[in-house]
């Protein structure tokens, strides 16, 4: 297939292009992952982790496996991080660690445990594999990467591959059991239940809230939620009562569910 | 520009060009306007209560459900392509190989369809 | 190109592993279709089924020595008996996961999705739980066969995660104390990723060293190679660390009580029984088949493991108030008992296979009674609350006390008859320190066993002592056979030894 792509690499040589690559992208993909355990924002964290999977992905590729640098692109800084971003988003943008250390000396313990361990591993194959050279690439692509990869995953491997799409249908469920709500046959609501209870006792009747705000109600007698949870006054207009509802209406609607006003904390 | 690294370097150029003329564009631009910032310029066009709290709201969890099958789906459609190129050479045993595969993923989507999980309105 | 071939599939070799999976995929079908007022009898019936015709072709295969797909599994004596350990304790592990009769609705939740305490989490109090419990079952059970039968690392690791995947939900599905149950679900889940992402790591730098993944190919470039040892040994050890993991041995351990306690008590079983297993087949077959040549460099390492094991999941269980961290941390003793028999290699694994057994039957009865020992709010598992259960439940603290004695190794139970097996085997092969330290270890984790005894017949009953609830015909059975065996295997072990020694040991080429 594509003969150049065996012949960079064969004698396990680093060519200057791929050190230029590596020496760009390598410091990028660092800061990407201090970032990401640093970062005291969730959303900025994944972003870094994102920038981290991109530089992990053309090293993959500078290293004759552009199937694989490519499937790090699609699936891991697509789907996964879209995965990530999602979590993100369900939990709380703003929800952030608790600096109180359940066990004590835990984070530095884990600090230095963690260099170590990076250090050890890190002079043990440099000992272990610094002078070695590459061999078997271009066996291994000879007809190219994507190839190699297929003969090996339709053959010595097909059960395990097989057995990929039983872990992947387990984590379907698993999402569905833990996310999804099954309705039974009777709860459903057809448009005459959910308009009675729209107009039912103690339902406020106006539009209701757009999606993603935080509150059942977009009347204006409805006060603002501020990010603690707790209602700004300044957010509901002392005009409008006093003109058009009656006292009881005039109340602060209840939010997120609760019956009584000022019940969220 | 030529070998397995010179078809990614010609990328990596494209890549570079691009972004200079980016950069030039934006600079040139911020070089020829007129700049003054004033207080006033930066608050809230909109009529009506000043907004109170953040920008964020948080996701509903079923929007998670999407998000996963998207996910489980790119992973199933990534082993399509080495599938493709060695399809050929072992013929129907390989189609025998993944429709086992593509079946057994099927059936997790079947078993979101029945519970509802597509159908956006049953909430 | 055209030299892409499929490599010989040997069916029948893979048939109990299909049948699993396939009733397993069977069973998501039947959670999408079956009206939901019959889907309960007919998951539950599935698995069942699953799980017989599982072992019913095991028994068939039981004298097969393949490998096959070009090495991607071994099927071999010592996996064949793994398979039908591990398809024997399912099954009665079964009996707890399909018991309601203790509980409106069973163990597990109806729809894991309410948050809990809210309200729709109080609605569903009294609705039947979920019935996907059956299917992941089922995956969960064929992961661990195929564990047991992996011919390389590869295979290997997509079944931890199989069998390991459908755990970590399962844990998180407790009908009652959901959010213990969902913190342990958690803990286990980010630990158990974090092993799984050792194992990786140790896979790749066993790649490098030896230039494949399987089994019998490492050990061959162990005998050959000219590389530097630094890349095996880093890869030994990182791999050791995922499957120790699983094993539950010091220190990788500490998930082992909170998970034990938050999941549902037949989970918890069948973690016990099964994924121990599982893991311990497992650690068998790599240790065996690949490094037994370089047993020199590993020895010291997992002896050291091993006793630490032994002694920490002994002294700590001493301290327990609670009667599933107390099983907890026993379990985390036996896996150091059981590392005993794969620091012993080959003449061990057969009195290992026999310790699985043993254990597995035992623990599962252990669980199943404290499933069965209640109060307003679900289990009553502290221990101060089953004080002076023998004066108004005699046979239950009857048969609590003969499980509490196999478990501590008093001769005629099958904990005294596996333990004499492991240890004797382990003498044999020059292991004696491991057999001192295993005795005295032994001798310990007796106290809190014999304690609960004490705590059962001579206290008094207060006013909280729970009842015990009359158990469902499932859990009576699940019981029964495990106090049966737990008598039988004790009394008259040597069938059941001949058994595991004519099972062979494992396949190597």
């Amino acid at each position: 297939m594509n003969p150049a792509l065996t012949g960079v690499l064969a004698d396990g040589g680093v060519t200057t292009g791929e050190a230029v690559t590596f020496w760009i992208l390598a410091p990028i993909a660092l800061a990407g992952a201090i970032g990401m355990v640093l970062l005291r924002n969730a959303v900025h964290s994944a972003l870094s982790l994102v920038l981290t999977m991109l530089s992990l992905g053309v090293f993959y590729v500078l290293q004759a496996g552009p199937f694989i640098g490519m499937v790090q692109i699609i699936v891991y800084t697509g789907a996964i991080m879209m995965l990530f971003l999602f979590v993100i988003m369900l939990v709380g943008r703003n929800t952030r660690d608790s600096l109180i250390e359940v066990l004590r000396g835990q984070r530095v313990a884990a600090i230095l445990l963690g260099i170590g361990f990076a250090m050890l591993l890190g002079t043990g194959l440099a000992r272990g594999i610094g002078s070695i050279p590459a061999v078997g690439l271009a066996e291994a692509n000879v007809n190219g990467n994507v190839e190699g990869i297929a003969k090996l995953l339709f053959t010595r491997y097909i059960f395990a591959f097989e057995v990929t799409s039983a872990l992947l249908i387990t984590a379907a469920v698993g999402a569905m059991i833990l996310a999804h709500v099954e309705k039974k046959p009777g709860e459903k609501m057809d448009q005459k239940v959910l308009s009675r209870a729209r107009f039912e006792k103690g339902n406020y009747p106006g539009p209701k809230a757009g999606p993603g705000v935080f509150a059942t109600s977009d009347s204006v007698a409805t006060p603002a939620l501020l990010p603690d949870g707790t209602f700004t006054e300044r957010s509901v207009s002392k005009v409008v009562p006093a003109r058009e509802l009656t006292i009881a209406e005039a109340r602060p609607k209840a939010v997120n569910g609760s019956k009584e006003y000022g019940a969220i904390k | 520009m030529d070998g397995y690294l010179g078809s990614y370097a010609t990328l990596g150029i494209l890549l570079l060009v691009a972004g200079a003329f980016f950069a030039v564009a934006y600079t040139a631009n911020r070089l020829l306007r007129t700049n003054a910032p004033s207080a006033a310029k930066s608050t809230t066009y909109e009529c009506g209560l000043d907004p109170a709290g953040g920008d964020w709201a948080q996701a509903q969890i079923r929007y998670y459900v999407y998000a996963f099958l998207y996910a489980l789906f790119a992973v199933e459609s990534v082993f399509l392509f080495p599938w493709a190129t060695v399809f050929d050479a072992l013929g129907m045993i390989t189609v025998a190989e993944m429709g086992v595969f593509v079946a057994v993923l099927a059936l997790g989507l079947l078993y979101a369809w029945r519970k509802g999980v597509l159908s956006w309105t049953t909430a | 190109m055209n030299d892409i071939q499929l490599p010989p599939i040997d069916y029948a070799a893979l048939l109990p592993m299909l049948i699993v999976f396939g009733l397993a995929c069977v069973g998501i079908l039947a959670e999408a279709f079956v009206p939901r007022k019959h889907r309960f009898a007919v998951q539950a019936t599935l698995t069942l089924a699953a799980l017989i015709a599982g072992l019913v072709t095991v028994i068939i295969n039981r004298d097969l020595e393949v490998t096959t797909i070009g090495g991607a599994v071994t099927i071999d004596g010592a996996g064949l008996f793994l398979q039908g350990i591990i398809l024997v304790l399912g099954i009665v592990a079964f009996g707890l996961i399909a018991e309601r009769r203790l509980e409106r609705g069973g163990a597990f939740v109806a729809n894991a999705a309410h948050a809990a305490d809210s309200d729709g989490d109080k609605k569903q109090l009294n609705e039947a739980g979920a019935t996907e419990i059956f299917p992941l079952t089922l995956f969960a059970i064929a992961g661990m066969m195929l564990f047991c039968v992996s011919g390389d690392l590869l295979t290997m690791f997509v079944a931890l995660e199989v069998f390991s995947l459908p755990l970590y939900l399962m844990c998180g599905l407790a009908r009652r104390r959901r959010l213990l149950s969902q913190e342990s679900a958690l803990k286990y889940f980010l630990l158990g990723a974090f092993a799984s992402a050792f194992f990786l790591y140790g896979v790749a730098l066993i790649y490098g060293y030896a230039g494949s993944v399987q089994l019998v190919a490492i050990k061959q470039s162990v005998l050959d190679s000219d590389k530097s040892g630094v890349l095996l040994a880093a890869g030994l050890a990182l791999l050791a660390i995922g499957l120790l993991f699983k094993a539950a041995a010091v220190p990788f351990h500490v998930w082992t009580p909170d998970v034990y306690q938050g999941a549902p008590t037949p989970i918890t079983a069948l973690m016990a029984a099964c994924v121990k297993a599982a893991a311990f087949g497992g650690l068998l077959r790599v240790f065996n088949v690949a490094f037994e040549t370089t047993s020199w460099d590993w020895r010291p390492v997992i002896t050291a493991v091993a006793m630490a094991t032994m002694i920490v999941g002994s002294i700590l269980a001493v301290t327990q108030t609670d009667i599933k961290r107390l099983l907890a941390y026993s379990s985390i003793a036996n896996a150091g008992y059981l590392l005993v028999g794969v620091v012993s290699l080959g003449g061990a694994v057969g009195s290992s296979m026999f310790y699985l057994v043993a254990y597995g039957f035992s623990v599962l009865a252990a669980f199943g009674m404290v499933t069965l020992v209640r109060d307003a709010d679900g289990e009553a598992t502290h221990l101060s609350r089953w004080a002076g259960l023998g004066k108004g439940s005699p046979l239950f603290s009857a048969m609590f006390t003969i499980i509490m004695l196999g478990f501590a190794g008093i001769p005629l139970t099958s904990g005294f008859s596996s333990k004499f097996a492991l240890f004797s085997s382990a003498w044999d092969a020059n292991q004696s320190a491991l057999v001192i330290v295993g005795v005295l270890s032994s001798v310990v984790l007796a106290f809190p066993y014999l304690k609960v005894v004490v705590l059962l017949w001579l206290n008094p009953p207060g006013d909280e002592t729970p009842t015990v609830s009359v158990p469902g015909y499932l859990t009576r059975a699940v019981v029964g056979v495990g106090v049966l065996a737990t008598i039988v295997l004790g009394v008259a072990p040597s069938w059941l030894l001949d058994m595991v020694n004519s099972a062979g040991t494992f396949l190597a080429k």
